[in-house]
C-alpha cells in the first residue's frame, strides 16, 4: 500500500512524519482564520461515508467538511446491514465498487485492520475513521491539533491520558502521534483492569518518552499542561462485574479543576458520561468543545490535502 | 455554553531558562557592585518578592556572603489606585535597614513603568538608599514613565491587548512565563 510523503490514505497515526503534520496544522489554521478562501475548493468531488459501525458524530463532521470545500457526499451509516455486507459480499469488493463511485471512501469499520485491507483494493485515497480497537488516526489529528492550537506548543508538553486505556483507541493514536515529538513526558492514570496495553509501551520505549503508571489521578494533576480524560468504555467490556468495579473512579469536577495547573488543558474526545462535571464546562481551561471543532478544520486539511 | 478562545498565545520562558536567567542577573549585580557589601535585594509582590528571594539565595551562595532582602508592597502609592478595586488580603511591607544602600528592586514584568515608579515612592518612606537599581524578569515595553530597568531576564515585544503572566514555583507549582490574550 502506498503511504508515501505525498499521502495518498490515511490509515494509522505512526504514517504522519512531523513535516506533514506541521504541514497539516498550517492548512488547518489557514481554514479556521480564512474558511472563504476554501469554498468550492473541492467542487465536483464526492465523498463517500462507509460507517459498517455507527458515529454520528464523525460522520457528521467528515460530511460538513467535505460540504465546506465545496463537495459532496454520499454514504450509509449502517453499511453493516444494509448493503450487500449482509448478501455476504466482502469488504474488498465494496471498496472496488465503491471507489468507482466516489473521489474519497472515509470507512469505519469494526474490525481492527480493515482500513489497510481497503487501501490495498482501493483507486481512491481510503480514510480510516476508526477500525475497531485499533485506530482512530483523525480523532488523534484534532487531539494533537488541539493541544498546539491551546499550548501554542507540542514539543516539551506533559500529558495525563486517564480512563480506559486499554480499549480507547483515541489514547493510543494520540500517544503514537507525541511520540514524534521532543522531550514528551506522559503519565498513563488508569485502574490495572484497563492499563496501556504493552506494544504502545514498547513503541514509547523505542522512541524514549518516557511515561510514568500510576492510579493516583490527584497528585498528577498539577504536574502536566494536558489532562485527557477518557470514557470507561461499557460496550468493550465482557464482563459488567469489572465494569462496575471502575466505573466513575476519575472525574474532574470544581474541586479537581483547581488542582490543574493555571494555564493547563482540560480535553475529552467526547461523549463524555460523568468524567466530567458540566460545572466546569465555563472554565477556559476546558478545551472540549474546541476539540470537538478543531475536528471540523483538521479534516477540511486533510481532504484538501488528499484531493486537491 | 459559547466556545470561549484559548487564552494561552505562547510560553516565552520556562523553569529552566528562568534559572538561567535569574543566575545571569546575580552575576551581573555582583559585577556591577563590585561584590555584594551593601547591597540590598528588595522584591515588589507579589511576583517580585518570590524572585528577589531567590535572587538572594544565588547571590549568597555566590559571594559567601548574607545578602539582606526585603519585600514592598507597592498597592499605596500607585498612581492608578482610584482605578483598581481593593484587594482583599494585603501583604505587607517588610523591610532592612536601606539607608546608605544599595538597593536592587525586583520585579516579574516591566510595562509602563508605573510599578517601578511606586516601588521607588514607597521605598524612600523607609529611609535613603544610596542608589536604587531595577531588575525584572520579562521587559515588554510599552513605558510611560523615564525608567529603564539595570538588569532584563528577557526582552519580550508585546502588543497592548496582550498581557505577561510569571507563574512561579512557591504559588503555581510551576516557573513559567506565558503571553495571554488581554
Amino acid at each position: 500500500m502506498a503511504i508515501t510523503s505525498r499521502m495518498r490514505h490515511v490509515i494509522e497515526s505512526q504514517q504522519f512524519s512531523r513535516t506533514l503534520l506541521e504541514e497539516l496544522f498550517a492548512r488547518a489554521d489557514e481554514i479556521k482564520r480564512e474558511p472563504h478562501r476554501f469554498m468550492g475548493r473541492l467542487a465536483g468531488l464526492v465523498m463517500a461515508a462507509l460507517f459498517y459501525e455507527p458515529s454520528t458524530r464523525t460522520r457528521l463532521s467528515f460530511e460538513a467538511a467535505m460540504l465546506r470545500l465545496g463537495g459532496q457526499t454520499m454514504g450509509t451509516d449502517n453499511a453493516r446491514e444494509f448493503s450487500s455486507a449482509a448478501k455476504g459480499e466482502t469488504l474488498e469488493d465494496t471498496i472496488r465498487i465503491v471507489s468507482g463511485y466516489a473521489d474519497v471512501i472515509v470507512l469505519r469499520h469494526s474490525e481492527e485492520g480493515a482500513a489497510k485491507r481497503a487501501a490495498a483494493v482501493s483507486d481512491v485515497p481510503i480514510i480510516n475513521a476508526g477500525d475497531g480497537p485499533g485506530q482512530h488516526p483523525t480523532q488523534a489529528l484534532l487531539d494533537l491539533f488541539t493541544i498546539r492550537a491551546e499550548l501554542a506548543k507540542i514539543d516539551g508538553v506533559r500529558v495525563a491520558m486517564v480512563g480506559d486505556l486499554a480499549n480507547g483507541r483515541t489514547v493510543r493514536s494520540l500517544a503514537y502521534l507525541l511520540s514524534k515529538f521532543k522531550d514528551i513526558k506522559l503519565w498513563f492514570v488508569a485502574p490495572p483492569q484497563v492499563s496501556m496495553r504493552d506494544d504502545l509501551k514498547a513503541h514509547l520505549d523505542e522512541h524514549h518518552v518516557s511515561y510514568t503508571e500510576t492510579q493516583d489521578l490527584d497528585a498528577v494533576l498539577p504536574e502536566v499542561d494536558v489532562v485527557y480524560m477518557t470514557r470507561i468504555q461499557k460496550e468493550r467490556f465482557t464482563d459488567p462485574a469489572v465494569y462496575e468495579a471502575i466505573k466513575g473512579i476519575y472525574r474532574i469536577d470544581k474541586n479537581a479543576m483547581a488542582r490543574i495547573r493555571k494555564y493547563g488543558v482540560l480535553m475529552h474526545p467526547l461523549p463524555r458520561v460523568d468524567e466530567i462535571s458540566p460545572e466546569v464546562d465555563d472554565d477556559p481551561r476546558s478545551a472540549y468543545f474546541r476539540q470537538a471543532r478543531n475536528g471540523l478544520h483538521i479534516r477540511m486539511a486533510l481532504l484538501d490535502r488528499l484531493l486537491s | 455554553m459559547s466556545i470561549t478562545e484559548r487564552r494561552l498565545k505562547a510560553t516565552v520562558m520556562d523553569a529552566d531558562q528562568i534559572r538561567r536567567s535569574l543566575h545571569r542577573i546575580a552575576h551581573e549585580i555582583v559585577e556591577r557592585n563590585r561584590g555584594v557589601e551593601d547591597v540590598v535585594i528588595v522584591g515588589i509582590v507579589s511576583k517580585g518578592d518570590i524572585l528577589a528571594q531567590r535572587l538572594a539565595m544565588i547571590l549568597r551562595e555566590l559571594e559567601q556572603s548574607r545578602v539582606p532582602f526585603g519585600r514592598l508592597d507597592v498597592t499605596q502609592h500607585r498612581d492608578d489606585l482610584h482605578l483598581r478595586p481593593p484587594d482583599g488580603h494585603r501583604p505587607s511591607s517588610e523591610m532592612p535597614d536601606v539607608s546608605g544602600k544599595v538597593v536592587v528592586l525586583v520585579d516579574d514584568v516591566i510595562h509602563h513603568g508605573r510599578t517601578a515608579r511606586a516601588a521607588m515612592d514607597a521605598l524612600m518612606d523607609f529611609g535613603r538608599p544610596r542608589s536604587i537599581q531595577l531588575a525584572v524578569l520579562v521587559d515588554r515595553g510599552h513605558r510611560e514613565l523615564p525608567i529603564r530597568p539595570d538588569y532584563i531576564g528577557k526582552n519580550v515585544p508585546t502588543s497592548d491587548a496582550e498581557r505577561i503572566d510569571v507563574l512561579i514555583d512557591e504559588e503555581d507549582g510551576i516557573d513559567q512565563a506565558v503571553i495571554v490574550a488581554g
